[in-house]
């Protein structure tokens, strides 16, 4: 049977496949370095335009001031990412929601006002990650139903105004001070040039990154975002890493809202809007797959970044905003090319 | 056995549906009756218009708005001046060239291509029922509705407001919901100038008088609007710009960030201040424009860059909001050692009126959210008392500094 099929005389020659494997450097290097060699792109041109002074401590403290309350965000944002949920469509009402709860208590003081801010945020994820975990409710669908559904509650409770702390606060000393303290945690600078709010975006990218390199969960969580159902037969509790996952976002959230209010001295239901997608995009370029199951805090911590030195540079050149919307979008499509292109040459998408 | 059950189900569901349709009908013109009968009972005579005037008398002398001012005060007026050329010969000007602004500054318009408008009942406003469309929801949306509705109650009338979210397609599908409501007149805040022409055309074609409020629409808009109520952008942004020019003794630089790009704001208050300048000041230079929204953190890296980019020749900044525009601003000015850069907005906010006594901002122009309601209410109903009003109006301005903020005090929203 063999023989009639085969019509090669010598049989006895191996086949040889002649399929390419070799894998292209190019495409290795980026695997590796992944975002960061944009970031070095960015930061050659960068040097280039602002003619030497990109370096300047104030540039440099002007790239991570923007984007911190970006990254508070994403730094919760990629666990869900990464668990194959794509993206969490509430972030910005759990933002708006975390600032105005804690404007709405700023009479306990400062720091029970915080701790209910982020309590406020852990609740959103917790009804999120049920939803979703347990009952496998579409992630998109749910969490843009959910947040239009907070966008409601929050408008009637508090009649479609916005909250001032000093306002909120009584007139006694204690609430006076919790109101000028909640303020100031957007306006500390430690030294001359290092922002409160870039040091807790960092403190928040390390802490993430132990929780998804280091720790069991993070390990689970991959697994569950690679393939949900092997994690499920593995014996992986799904739901409680999910809801776990969608706790971790929402205190994120809801951390990057609290510092919203107090940089806008103003607590609304409005604050957060375009989060979803600005820390998406500062995920997506970071390397992480909207599927799931590929990505890291440190790639997402270089896709916020790039994202901060991408519009540094955008204003030295002194671009029109047209002109700046058509390079942005240039240069994060190219990123993401780059990024699958990359994944399919070695065979990881 | 099944058939005959489905049959039986169906005949009995269409049977409760005819019943329900027909009572809603009946209902829907009793109440239609009702409507017309209430409003005839309250415009029978003349009583009610003497009413009426009385009432809205009342309104204009006694209401106040938080911050301690006339809320339906008397709109101002202003001349429109000749346009030096068509609209198309006028883009092709300089941008610091005032008279390429014409058509962006002033509603000129065809008035002889005017529709044909409602007669006023001349019956006067009480009893009359209003519908206000908004653009969407914000904290100003919100202070600008609780005012209308204010100054509605007090003058008699009844309102319903429908909000769109911003959304242009569903605010034209409440201009078509408003329309088939009949309401005595429609006031709408065009979610964008452009479309404003379309969606008032089609109020004025219904036969329903249609008032235009705050936003500025396209000048041709005008043919199917009675009247526009709001404010005067460009005018008060022109004045604050000489009064910048003058702090800064007519030389230095200046940055603008921009409201968002294509509405009216954005041209009255980047072009606005920047025409003037040229005009009264040359030798002040106009070193950037950019828009980066209205979120504190992307206008402090903005500001943070001019101030690495331009360095000492940075000396202004002109922002199109005093809220969170100017919060970013200041911020990026106190990080960098800069507070000698001067800053002006157009306001005015609680952060803005809080930046001007802290001193971070220098001038804010004065923009009364419940005067704008105020003198919108004011209008229509002037309409329905048979009285000849303005088509355009404006309400009144200042420009608020250290020396006056007190009087401003405390903010609308």
């Amino acid at each position: 049977m063999s023989e009639q099929i085969n019509k090669n005389p010598n049989t006895n020659t191996p086949k040889v496949d002649t399929r390419k494997t070799e894998i292209n450097k190019f495409s290795l290097i980026f695997n590796k370095l992944g975002i960061y060699v944009v970031v070095v792109a960015l930061i050659i041109i960068g040097l280039i335009v602002s003619k030497g002074t990109f370096f300047a401590a104030s540039n440099i403290q002007s790239i991570l001031e923007a984007v911190a309350l970006i990254g508070m965000v994403s730094s919760g944002l990629i666990f869900i990412t990464y668990s194959g949920n794509m993206t969490d469509m509430s972030i910005p009402l759990t933002m708006a929601v975390g600032g105005m709860m804690a404007v709405q208590t700023i009479n306990f003081g400062f720091p029970v006002a915080i701790l209910i801010g982020i309590l406020s945020g852990a609740l959103i994820g917790l009804v999120n990650g049920f939803m979703i975990g347990k009952f496998r409710a579409n992630p998109i669908i749910w969490t843009w139903g959910f947040n239009l559904l907070l966008s409601g509650i929050v408008r009637v409770i508090w009649e479609g105004k916005q909250l001032y702390a000093d306002k909120v606060a009584k007139d006694t000393e204690f609430a006076q001070n919790a109101a000028n303290t909640f303020f100031s945690i957007a306006r500390t600078y430690i030294g001359k040039y290092i922002s409160l709010m870039a040091i807790v975006m960092i403190v928040m990218m390390v802490i993430a990154w132990f929780i998804h390199s280091k720790t069991k969960f993070g390990q689970k969580l991959k697994l569950i975002g690679t393939n949900y159902e092997v994690a499920k037969f593995s014996g992986i509790n799904c739901t409680k890493t999910l809801v776990t996952a969608y706790i971790i976002n929402g205190v994120c959230a809801s951390i990057g809202g609290i510092f919203f209010a107090a940089l806008r001295k103003t607590a609304s239901y409005e604050n957060g809007t375009g989060y979803d997608f600005s820390c998406l995009t500062a995920v997506l370029l970071g390397g992480c797959l909207l599927n799931g199951g590929k990505g890291s805090v440190v790639g997402t911590f270089g896709g916020v970044l790039a994202y901060g030195i991408l519009n540094n540079i955008l204003s030295w050149i002194g671009l029109g905003t047209y002109e700046k919307y058509l390079v942005q979008g240039l240069v994060f499509l190219f990123i993401v090319w780059l990024n699958t292109y990359s994944n399919r040459k070695l065979g990881r998408a | 056995m099944f058939k005959k059950y489905l049959a039986v189900m169906l005949a009995g569901t269409m049977l409760v549906s005819t019943l329900c349709l027909t009572g809603c009908g009946n209902s829907g013109s009793d109440s239609k009756d009702d409507k017309k009968a209430s409003s005839e009972d309250s415009s029978s005579g003349g009583d009610n218009l003497a009413e009426s005037k009385e009432l809205l008398q009342k309104a204009i002398d006694d209401i106040q708005t938080t911050d301690n001012h006339q809320m339906m005060a008397e709109g101002t007026t202003f001349d429109v001046p000749e346009a030096e050329g068509d609209a198309e010969a006028l883009e092709k000007l300089d941008d610091s060239d005032m008279n390429k602004w014409h058509y962006y500054e002033y509603l000129d318009w065809d008035s002889e291509a005017d529709s044909r408008f409602p007669e006023s009942p001349a019956d006067g406003q009480k009893g009359k029922h209003v519908i206000l469309i908004v653009h969407g929801a914000h904290a100003w949306t919100t202070c600008y509705q609780e005012a209308f509705e204010e100054a509605c109650e007090a003058v008699g009338m009844t309102c319903d407001v429908y909000d769109p979210n911003w959304d242009q397609s569903t605010q034209d599908g409440y201009i078509d919901q408003a329309i088939n409501e009949q309401p005595d007149a429609i006031v709408v805040i065009p979610v964008s100038a452009d479309h404003a022409g379309q969606q008032f055309k089609k109020i004025t074609k219904a036969g329903i008088p249609a008032f235009c409020s705050n936003t500025l629409p396209e000048a041709d808009a005008m043919n199917n609007i009675l009247a526009y109520t709001g404010p005067n952008d460009w005018y008060q942004m022109r004045n604050l710009a000489s009064k910048l020019g003058e702090e800064l003794g007519g030389k230095g630089g200046v940055a603008y960030i921009t409201h968002n790009v294509g509405t009216s704001p954005y041209y009255a208050r980047t072009f606005g201040p920047m025409s003037t300048l040229a005009e009264e000041y040359p030798d002040i230079k106009s070193l950037d424009v950019q828009s980066p929204g209205f979120e504190a953190s992307a206008v402090k890296q903005v500001v943070s860059d001019w101030i690495t980019k331009y360095g000492k020749d940075l000396n202004a900044i002109v922002l199109a909001d005093d809220s969170d525009q100017a919060i970013g601003a200041t911020e990026a000015c106190k990080a960098a050692g800069r507070e000698d850069i001067l800053i002006v907005a157009a306001g005015m906010s609680k952060q803005g009126a809080e930046l001007i006594q802290s001193g971070e901002l220098k001038y804010a122009s004065y923009q009364s959210c419940q005067a704008d309601a105020g003198l919108a209410v004011r209008t229509v109903s002037e309409y329905f008392n048979g009285e000849d009003i303005e088509r355009v109006s404006y309400i009144g301005t200042d420009i608020i500094g250290a020396d006056n903020v007190e009087e401003y005090l405390p903010c609308q929203w």
